[in-house]
């Protein structure tokens, strides 16, 4: 273990506290109070039979509802057909003027070595890395 | 199956006890990190309370391919972030010498203690990252699980936390020799 990283184990340690009865009491009580999801979605739900038939029930005359107030309708009114969409106005042109940027040489140098000091410092941290870990 | 392994499967039946005596030696080492991350000492119990309260709720998430101090973990700074956006107030506004929780857990000492240092130096994951690494032993792997973050963020931000400490550390050293010769 190096210097530094006893020196950090060692000032956690003195960092004094410690879980007080009356914490360790809430803790305790405040886990006695709750349930865990799964033990609470495992558990059965029992449901009377009469639910179950007045459910039924209650479905089965909705459907029939439906079938009954479908039959009855007459059929649906054919709709009138629509004008066909007008044709779009001529939409003036825009007309873009690009010029292409030209670099010149001393900017493609100075990317250029910018672009090699970042490879140097990339491999200067990857070695750090390497060394330690 | 190991003991804790038993406990684990006991809690998940729904066990308030099993999970007691679960965690119970984790609390202590979760309650001085959640000190180092909360404005107060009430904050910090709270904090503890709440990831003890999450992780029975939710221990059938847990995947025993983790170490379980690496899930508690993970629970309690979800805890602590969501504590934080709920506050409307910075917590460095809240922290001053006198009101700061850790400035009256720490045992008087004549130099100042890391880990104060590290809280003004340090972003919080970077100070979370040299926390698990340096006092719970947790591997990179492990820190990168519990802030969500790349294998090699981890690997260099750790980097950066020591480069920032040791710079620190030695120039505690420095002073204290140039106080020594006068």
């Amino acid at each position: 273990m190096d210097k530094l990283a006893k020196q950090l184990r060692d000032d956690a340690e003195r960092i004094e506290c410690t879980v007080s009865e009356e914490l360790d009491e809430r803790i305790r009580a405040s886990l006695h109070g709750i349930t865990p999801e799964a033990v609470a979605r495992s558990a059965p739900r029992s449901k009377s039979f009469s639910f179950w038939f007045v459910s039924s029930l209650t479905g089965a005359a909705a459907a029939a509802t439906i079938i009954a107030i479908v039959n009855l309708q007459g059929p649906a009114p054919i709709p009138e057909t629509t004008d066909a969409v007008p044709a779009p106005l001529n939409l003036p042109t825009i007309q873009w003027h690009v010029e292409t940027a030209v670099l010149t040489t001393p900017l493609e140098q100075e990317i250029e070595n910018l672009q090699s000091d970042l490879k140097k410092a990339e491999e200067a941290v990857k070695q750090d890395i390497d060394r330690l870990f | 199956m190991s003991n804790e392994a038993s406990l684990i499967a006991a809690a998940r039946k729904g066990s308030a006890t099993a999970f007691t005596d679960l965690v119970r030696a984790y609390r202590e080492g979760l309650l001085r990190f959640l000190l180092t991350r909360t404005s107060s000492y009430a904050d910090a119990e709270d904090a503890l309370q709440d990831t003890l309260i999450n992780a029975f709720r939710y221990l059938h998430s847990y995947d025993p391919r983790w170490r379980f101090s690496t899930w508690l973990y993970r629970i309690a700074i979800n805890n602590v972030s969501r504590l934080r956006s709920v506050d409307t107030v910075e917590l460095g506004d809240l922290r001053d010498e006198e009101s700061d929780p850790l400035q009256h857990c720490i045992a008087a000492s004549d130099r100042e203690n890391l880990w104060q240092c590290a809280r003004r130096q340090l972003s919080d994951d970077v100070y979370t990252a040299m926390w698990l690494r340096y006092v719970e032993d947790m591997s990179v792997n492990d820190i990168s699980t519990v802030l969500d973050r790349s294998v090699s963020w981890t690997k260099v931000n750790l980097l950066r936390g020591r480069k920032t400490l040791d710079a620190e550390l030695n120039k505690d050293a420095t002073d204290d020799k140039s106080k020594a010769y006068g």
